[in-house]
């Protein structure tokens, strides 16, 4: 069977039919991932042992005729999510031998379905960066081009789907972290609104704002691991209790008389012309399908990236104290409690992590917290306040989702302010804690690189953006790397 | 909101070393000398962004924080099992049933 961009319905059908058997098809996975990950290095942990037992428990429930949606499908999912037993990284020194004791939310529910865990994939450490150039183990590339980045947070994630290493897989989205390494990897990923999805278990980077979210290679794939995955959970008070409808349900359905809003700041100067050219190409697309484009402004997206980062910071320096090297973790040496837990955080944690760990303790910091913290709040209540105007005109936003497609390994080295930068087109979208996807729209000419689009939505209504990311893809031919 | 603007070759820093050894002790984090000098420079880089912030002229209002969304009620306390000590024992260093930590009382 050609796993080459298999779809999970397709592989379903293939399962169904007995086509192929569940270890059968697992097997042809872990032949790519051993032929192509030596050079990609998506994936942190493989897990063939455990991969083979879910296979074989998945064929029983095959052939007993029960099969879910995701039974003996096969997934990737992002280092950062608990497994009972499975390493979990965080792709940090700090977390390097760590073996969660307990499963996420999300783990559980697809066990549910009897789904197949390949392996972990790569990150940025504690989901902090957008290049997965910050991760301690694997230091992930790009499928379309080898030199360049794969994007992040999730960059193992989306490299594996985008290189055919797995047919799905789980990332976090954090400030961008789905929907960025989706757009650099030619795949389709989807944050979901906030609360959608529970995060026990996921390890907190700020948590007002992480969102746990599948990365597919379409919307229709991305509905049906949304449909698996989302609901209401007790372990997390911020998971939402709000129906779950199917989303599936409006994927087909014409987009006639849908009002798309187009923010004209963020196709401002920072963002790369052809990048610009691309989406509004893409949006032209969508108004021949029968929906109108609607002009509208955003004016608060000038300070989205100071906002973001004060409250995304001030959050992970809180929810990284809990790291001492005493209850679990990289232990470092020294002969009191303070150095002990001074020289475990130290040589634990990499350079950009600790970064973000000072920033946040200088904006809570007794002098700066009105001026940076209090203040990124006031545009975060701004910012959700310009959201809320535009959808009063329009049912969906449609935006770049990032400045520029992937660039090379190396090129943001040393230069934090610019990865920061980077982040524009996303950020704002869980400072609002509102559903947004991103699909491909485009390849750049010269080396075929792809373009993302981002489909943004109103809270709870993931249905829509699926729809019109899916209207979209009917009608594009993606184009898959050489690799 | 700089402490001071401290002259470095023709590179201004918008922090000096006390902020930021003041940060590493609240972030319980050490540098050698070279490394600090390196997150000096960066750090003053990253709060000259943060800054831009400040042209922004409106203040928050907190009694209409966190109403976008109405989350779930909160569970009932009922007792359940927890996890095996064993079990969570077994990511920490030199265990003996407890976790082991240097002498903090002398």
């Amino acid at each position: 069977m050609d796993i080459k961009r298999a779809k999970i319905r397709d592989l379903r059908n293939a399962l169904d039919n007995k086509e192929i058997s569940a270890a059968e098809l697992c097997g042809e996975y872990f032949k790519r991932i051993e032929a192509v990950d030596p050079q990609l290095l998506s994936y942190i942990t493989v897990t063939k042992d455990k991969a083979m037992k879910d296979a074989e428990n998945a064929q029983k429930i095959i052939d007993a005729g029960k099969s879910a949606p995701l039974t003996g499908i096969p997934l990737a999912v992002k280092d950062n999510i608990c497994i009972d037993g499975v390493k979990t990284t965080c792709a940090s020194k700090m977390l390097e031998n760590f073996i969660p004791p307990y499963n996420a939310t999300v783990i559980d529910k697809l066990n549910e379905q009897g789904y197949v865990l390949l392996g972990r994939a790569s990150m940025d450490e504690f989901a902090m960066g957008g290049s997965t150039q910050t991760s301690a183990f694997a230091k992930t590339k790009n499928p379309y081009d080898l030199e360049s980045v794969p994007g992040g947070s999730s960059g193992g994630s989306a490299a594996a789907v985008g290189a055919s290493l797995a047919p799905a897989a789980l990332g976090s989205d954090t400030g961008g972290s789905i929907r960025q390494p989706s757009s650099f990897c030619g795949v389709t990923g989807i944050k979901p609104t906030y609360g959608r999805v529970s995060r026990y278990g996921l390890v907190a980077f700020a948590s007002s704002l992480d969102q746990i979210g599948p990365i597919c290679n379409d919307a229709r794939d991305c509905a049906i691991m949304l449909n698996a995955i989302c609901g209401h959970d007790r372990h997390d008070a911020t998971s939402a209790n709000v129906d779950t409808p199917d989303f599936t349900e409006k994927l087909g359905q014409p987009i006639n008389g849908l009002k798309i809003a187009l923010p004209k700041e963020f196709f401002s100067d920072a963002v790369d012309e052809t990048v610009k050219s691309c989406v509004l190409d893409a949006a032209k697309e969508l108004e021949k399908r029968g929906a109108a484009l609607v002009d509208c402004s955003m004016p608060g997206l000038k300070y989205a990236i100071p906002a973001y980062y004060l409250i995304a910071c001030a959050e992970a320096a809180s929810n990284l104290s809990r790291f001492d090297g005493i209850k679990y973790g990289f232990r470092g040496e020294g002969r009191t409690f303070e150095e002990l837990i001074r020289d475990s955080r130290s040589r634990g944690f990499g350079e950009e992590v600790k970064r973000r760990i000072l920033l946040g303790n200088y904006a809570l910091s007794s002098g700066y917290y009105d001026a940076y913290y209090k203040k990124a709040l006031a545009l975060k209540q701004e910012i959700i306040k310009e959201y809320n105007d535009i959808f009063e005109i329009a049912d969906v936003i449609l935006t770049p989702t990032a400045p520029t497609p992937a660039y090379k390994i190396g090129a943001q080295d040393n230069d934090p302010v610019k990865m920061y930068q980077a982040d524009i087109c996303t950020v704002t979208v869980n400072i609002a804690k509102l559903p947004g996807i991103s699909t491909t729209c485009g390849y750049t000419a010269d080396d075929g690189l792809p373009i993302g689009m981002s489909i943004i939505g109103k809270r709870f209504d993931e249905q829509t953006i699926l729809q019109v990311a899916d209207a979209f893809e009917q009608g594009f031919m993606t184009i898959a790397p050489k690799l | 909101m700089y402490d001071y603007i401290q002259k470095k070759g023709y590179v201004y820093m918008a922090v000096e070393l006390k902020t930021i050894e003041h940060l590493c002790e609240l972030s319980k984090l050490d540098y050698d000398e070279e490394g600090m000098k390196k997150v000096m420079g960066e750090m003053s880089d990253i709060i000259d962004l943060m800054d831009e912030i400040k042209e922004f002229d409106l203040t928050y209002d907190d009694t209409k924080d966190g109403n976008e969304i109405r989350f779930g009620d909160t569970r009932e306390d009922v007792p359940e099992e927890s996890f095996p000590t064993d079990k969570l024992l077994a990511n920490a260093e030199n265990t003996d049933g407890c976790y082991v930590v240097p002498k903090v009382v002398e």
